[in-house]
């Protein structure tokens, strides 16, 4: 089953890379502008063998990663104070409401008079789009508690500290990993935004500097690789859920499925 | 009163975490025996091959001055990261200094950055139409549309400066605003009918049978200074020593780059993605050491002209002083 899955998927990519490969073959779009995919291909594996290349791989995946990192315990903090004290998540809830659809990217006029071109506006602005699906989540899950729950562990008198890790947490831990995939994706958008809007060094400057040079076939090398980092993104946050939810209703009827 | 706290505590969190991920680029303070640290904001084209070279033989270093290249992506952002000291020096167009300098941005001119080859036909950048365009002249331009990186700025007033010399009225003439990398393209597609184009450029629309109407860098000034390298009034305020030491190792660069083509050729492998065989074809800039302050002035005249600048600029305050 699960490889059968694995099987289609792999053949829906091959498949819409016959597809690029033929468009500019058979001349429906110019190669000039869009190489058919060997081509790219080609020069991907010409880019791994240069050191800048995996220069900017590191660049954006520190990036990348302490920009989800920062996120995830700010929102997960925020969210579970802000949660489950009632007054304060009254008095906020306008706010986020306000300040969570503001796009990330409105944000880069003001970092770069900040912070200039560096490694510090992108992450600015990765923290602040991806902190969002973090704190939304875990203020849904804080908020899901079931009551009767709630009112178990208020009759055992669980201290405020024991509430938040018996109760609390593993309610919202599912939301929690439902916003860390959500953010991880989002992360990585804005860290290639950021890169190549900014000139921050990593992929996305490098995405720029080909397309500054008329380097066609680099530049969708590049994006490819940006492509992959979604996938691997992807893979490893549902397998971090599965084994961190491996006792949750939700993954256990999955496997039974 | 609770939830502006909030906000408040939010993003001062935010910028707080934010701030200490890495390197905060600002200058530091030499010790005495310590080279000078310096960052310069450049944009990834051919016309900063000399400042790439003089790192790499040492010019800068041989005066105690440590250079890291910032690549900007544009132009657009070097200006306020010199302004708020991010970096020490930046490169720009004139046009964008004029402007910026008419705004009251405390920038000043510290060394040359690149002219034009002076020379019609011949330049690093070109007019230019599609092979069967009827376009003949920068005169036909009337009522055509034409491609500019951006709008407003040293591309638009030499390209109305060409189409002027060839006797045509620059007012009739539609701009629009298009990067470099997406001209080709456009003019092939019938998009636009004539696009402006820098190297690498001005070769992709050749390859593709493009067709050059006029070497509009040329038509605006004869030898004219496209753009230069500046810093801000605080920083020439605080360390003259450190910018005239820039200054005379960015003109032993730039006369370097000018006498040894072939190894800025090279240099620009280093640090663009612009395929080795385009690489040997393109039109290099010219260096000189000094900027041509009569071309300045003329392009502050044009600009003046067209309406950019609302008022007569200060040029020599902008420029470096003559000596």
């Amino acid at each position: 089953m699960k490889s059968r899955r694995a099987v289609l998927g792999v053949a829906g990519l091959v498949g819409f890379g016959l597809i690029l490969e033929l468009a500019p073959r058979i001349g429906l779009v110019p190669q000039r502008y869009l190489p058919p995919t060997s081509r790219i291909l080609g020069t991907l594996v010409e880019q791994a063998a240069d050191q800048r290349f995996w220069l900017a791989v590191f660049d954006t995946v520190r990036t990348w990663l302490l920009g989800l990192v920062i996120a995830i315990a700010l929102g997960v903090v925020v969210g579970v104070v802000i949660g489950t004290v009632p007054v304060l998540r009254a008095a906020t809830s306008s706010t986020i409401e306000f300040l969570r659809p503001i796009p990330s990217v409105a944000l880069i006029p003001l970092v770069v008079v900040l912070y200039g071109s560096t490694i510090t506006s992108t992450l600015v602005l990765v923290v602040y789009a991806a902190f969002w699906q973090v704190l939304v989540q875990v203020l849904h899950g804080v908020a899901d508690i079931d009551p009767v729950a709630r009112d178990t562990a208020y009759s055992y008198r669980l201290g405020r500290w024991a509430r938040v890790r018996y109760l609390v947490w593993p309610t919202a831990l599912p939301y929690v990993a439902t916003g860390v995939r959500l953010a991880a994706t989002v992360a990585l958008i804005l860290t290639i935004t950021g890169e190549l809007v900014i000139g921050s060094p990593g992929l996305g400057q490098e995405i720029a500097t080909a397309r500054a040079s008329g380097a066609v076939a680099i530049m969708y090398a590049l994006i490819v690789v940006t492509g992959l980092f979604g996938v691997a993104a992807n893979l490893v946050t549902r397998a971090a859920e599965r084994r961190a939810l491996h006792w949750h209703p939700s993954m256990r009827t999955e496997v039974a499925a | 009163m609770r939830r502006h706290l909030a906000a408040l505590l939010l993003a001062a969190t935010l910028t707080a975490t934010a701030a200490c991920g890495s390197d905060d680029g600002g200058e530091d303070a030499a010790s005495p025996g310590q080279p000078d640290k310096v960052t310069v904001g450049v944009i990834p084209i051919l016309d900063v091959a000399p400042i790439y070279l003089g790192v790499e033989k040492g010019f800068f270093t041989d005066r105690n001055i440590d250079v890291s290249l910032e690549l900007a992506e544009g132009g657009a952002a070097i200006v306020p990261a010199v302004v708020s000291g991010q970096y020490q020096f930046g490169f720009s167009n004139v046009v964008s200094l004029l402007l910026a300098h008419s705004k009251g941005l405390p920038v000043k001119v510290v060394s040359n950055g690149n002219n034009s080859t002076g020379e019609d036909d011949k330049d690093f950048a070109a007019l230019m139409v599609k092979a069967d365009s009827p376009i003949k002249t920068a005169a036909d331009l009337e009522g055509k549309t034409v491609a500019a990186n951006t709008l407003q700025n040293i591309v638009d007033t030499s390209v109305r400066a060409s189409v002027r010399k060839a006797g045509g009225d620059p007012a009739k003439v539609k701009f629009t605003a298009l990067p470099f990398p997406e001209q080709p393209a456009a003019l092939a597609a019938g998009r636009v009918d004539a696009v402006f184009v820098v190297e690498p450029f001005q070769q992709a629309v050749l390859a593709e049978g493009g067709r050059k109407i006029a070497s509009s860098y040329v038509d605006a000034a004869p030898d004219l200074t496209v753009a230069v390298y500046f810093a801000s009034q605080q920083l020439i305020g605080e360390n003259p020593d450190l910018v005239a030491r820039f200054t005379e190792a960015m003109q032993q660069s730039l006369s370097y780059a000018d006498s040894n083509p072939e190894e800025a050729r090279q240099i620009i492998g280093t640090y663009t993605e612009i395929a080795p065989e385009v690489i040997e074809k393109v039109t290099l800039p010219k260096w000189p050491p000094d900027v041509n302050r009569d071309s300045v002035q003329t392009m502050a005249d044009l600009a003046l002209e067209d309406g950019l600048l609302t008022e007569e600029p200060d040029v020599n305050a902008l420029l470096p002083g003559t000596e």
